[in-house]
């Protein structure tokens, strides 16, 4: 595994990888590496095992630049593409998971020669309407200073699940993660914060664009994506054979608290070298 | 020398929660169900607290000041201009002070160089313009995005001094608030424009920005003591890095006043109102217990760098004003001082001796405090601790600044 900062055209953007072979790009969410933890967890490494993972941070997260004010939808996937150009990665597999996930459909439907495989996890990107989106923000307030409870039920299965009282413990913790913890918030703030609500209305009309074999993967217990938005995808999506993958009792950050379970669901995308 | 100047500040409660409330609820903030809202007892009650303003006018305040919030119990005006405007048609003296109207939440900042250029006509040059970007709350109520509020704000600062002072029709780029055709009747009455002041905690970007175009600082603070001290030399700092001198008029600050005939009458007869005031106007923004809204990583608009500080800097379990538990606690705070005459003319000038600032913003109303002994409060204090304040403060601004005492002093009204 190696970190590292790589010069885009126009920024430094903030890069982890781990494994061989063929490209994969991980597009975090909040609840996940450069967003909270520091390194690439389990799920990660599953990934790695089959393919040469990526895992680009978000503008302004750990130790990606910002982008200006103002910023919109546009620009984040711009930087995205300019991240990909700068590595060279030519046709790569494509996984994100909540709002980076909503990114990797963004860029699918706009380029669908490029991504090999899409697999979205509990992924943000969608408006249905009466199944609004978490908002996050609210809940990353906490009550009584420290208390994170209502955070760590929106992220997982439980407010009570080891991984997410180790993440978002009820102290003010490891300034290191607190900031990163922020900096995903206010990366967030700039495409989520006002409506749309980490979506774009216009995305579900374009996803008959994206052929390419895809996986719906969402936690059966997701407390900011409604399972219906799984739904939605999966229906609209060509290659996601009409159905998502739901994951029995997990929570919105499944692929932390079920990792070789995903990873075995997106097994059959990534194959071949 | 200018003496200090006196300002009667209402924030407009709703005074009619039910007793239990503070154990139902868990924030008097965005989320605050509005059907504890009573219509009937409602009744008059924005006329009321209008006319305890008109009254502060008569009384011989300074000026009037009103702030901007939304859907929340603790300041029931979300449009404080239509306030303003009713107090500059009711009142021939004191100044208008709009504290401000936040930018970030108004689609378009060149409403409110409209809106405050008729409330400068219509009370014939007594408006101070106060622009400021609202924190948590505000960010909730109204979808304003977290990160890019702040350069919106100064962007709108800036489209609204431009239309004041630039020969119109000009074609504004701005990034957020592009406009082809800038041109505003009627203009201010106050040439080159109303003063401007803005609210601000301690950022030093903030201070200079409000040094740099020679805007008024006002201290968001409710408690004071050593930190207050700070602001007062940090800001005065800052004006020296632009080549201004500190003067105490260039910057205010926010107390609590209740005077009484003798401290125990004052405590007694505003118990309840600050109590009611602490613990539930403050919860959801001053609080710990329930969720504060104000600060805090969901409303991440200060650079991540600055929120390393933050997080180095300060304790997440330390108690804020509305925690105050008993009397000796809030004496402690510097925010709400409660006395006879004498008490609170002290306390006062202790703060005035550590940190010399000219404009005294204060607020008379708590909470569901009785009207009629709000009004005896405001009273008392015109009469018995104005007179000595303002004396004690031209001592006090003329031995620190030297400098200002030749300036010619300004007309006190009795």
């Amino acid at each position: 595994m190696s970190a590292r900062l790589i010069a885009t055209t126009r920024a430094q953007v903030s890069v982890i990888e781990a494994g061989a072979g063929a490209p994969l790009v991980y597009l975090h969410g909040f609840a996940d590496v450069h967003a909270c933890m520091a390194d690439l967890q389990p799920f990660h490494h599953a990934l790695a095992k089959k393919r040469r993972l990526i895992a680009i941070a978000l503008p302004g997260v750990n130790g990606s630049e910002e982008l200006e004010d103002g910023t919109g939808v546009d620009d984040v996937l711009f930087r995205l593409l300019e991240t990909i150009d700068a590595l060279d990665l030519g046709a790569f597999d494509l996984v994100g998971h909540c709002a980076g996930g909503w990114f990797a459909a963004e860029l699918a439907v706009r380029h669908p020669d490029r991504v090999k495989s899409l697999t979205l996890i509990g992924a943000t990107g969608l408006f249905v309407s009466g199944q609004l989106i978490g908002d996050i923000f609210m809940q990353a307030q906490p009550e009584r200073g420290v208390d994170y409870k209502t955070l760590r039920a929106m992220l997982f299965s439980s407010a009570d699940h080891p991984i997410a009282l180790e993440h978002y413990p009820d102290i003010r913790g490891d300034i290191d993660t607190e900031v990163r913890r922020y900096q995903m918030l206010r990366f967030g703030s700039f495409v989520g914060f006002r409506p749309p609500y980490f979506y774009n209305r216009s995305l579900i009309d374009r996803l008959y664009r994206a052929r390419m074999p895809t996986r719906v993967i969402w936690g059966e217990k997701d407390g900011m994506v409604p399972l219906a938005h799984a739904e939605a995808y999966a229906k609209n999506l060509p290659g996601a054979g009409g159905k998502p993958v739901i994951i029995k009792g997990a929570g919105h950050a499944v692929h932390l608290e079920a990792p070789e379970a995903v990873a075995a669901a997106i097994a059959e995308l990534l194959v071949g070298a | 020398m200018k003496p200090v100047e006196l300002y009667c500040w209402h924030f407009m409660s709703y005074p009619y929660l039910p007793k239990d409330f503070d154990e139902k609820y868990d924030t008097g903030w965005v989320t605050v169900p509005n059907e504890l809202w009573d219509a009937e007892r409602s009744r008059g009650l924005l006329r009321e607290y209008t006319d305890q303003l008109v009254y502060a006018s008569e009384i011989g305040f300074d000026g009037m000041v009103l702030n901007e919030h939304h859907q929340n119990i603790y300041g029931l005006m979300p449009s404080p201009n239509i306030i303003a405007a009713a107090l500059a048609h009711a009142t021939r003296r004191g100044k208008i002070v709009v504290l401000g109207n936040l930018l970030p939440l108004h689609m378009n900042p060149l409403r409110v160089a409209e809106e405050y250029a008729m409330l400068d006509n219509m009370s014939d040059g007594r408006l101070v313009a106060g622009f400021a970007p609202g924190s948590g709350p505000e960010t909730f109520n109204y979808d304003a995005p977290s990160a890019p509020s702040r350069d919106q704000f100064w962007e709108a600062v800036d489209l609204i001094r431009e239309a004041w002072t630039r020969p119109g029709p000009f074609a504004y780029e701005g990034k957020h608030f592009p406009l082809r055709y800038v041109n505003p009747w009627p203009q201010p009455t106050q040439r080159p424009h109303p003063p401007i002041w803005i609210p601000a905690g301690r950022s030093k970007g903030t201070l200079r920005q409000i040094a740099k175009h020679g805007y008024s600082y006002f201290l968001s603070s409710r408690s004071h003591g050593s930190a207050t001290a700070k602001s007062q030399q940090l800001f005065e700092q800052t004006l020296a890095e632009y080549g201004q001198k500190y003067e105490p008029h260039r910057m205010g600050i926010l107390m609590s006043v209740v005077v009484g005939e003798t401290d125990e009458e004052a405590r007694e007869q505003s118990r309840e109102g600050i109590w009611y005031f602490l613990r539930n106007c403050l919860k959801g923004h001053q609080r710990r217990e329930g969720r504060q809204l104000t600060y805090g990583p969901g409303v991440p608009y200060i650079p991540s760098e600055e929120w390393r500080d933050f997080l180095a800097t300060t304790d997440p379990t330390t108690p804020l004003l509305g925690d105050t538990e008993d009397w000796d606690d809030l004496q402690r705070s510097q925010s709400i001082i409660v006395g006879s005459p004498d008490t609170v003319y002290e306390r006062i000038v202790a703060i005035l001796e550590s940190a010399p600032i000219g404009n005294l913003l204060m607020q008379f109303h708590l909470g569901n405090m009785p009207f009629d002994f709000t009004r005896k409060s405001m009273k008392l204090f015109a009469e018995q601790v104005a007179p000595r304040l303002r004396e004690a403060s031209q001592k006090i601004y003329a031995k620190r600044f030297p400098h200002l005492a030749d300036a010619p002093a300004m007309e006190v009204v009795k």
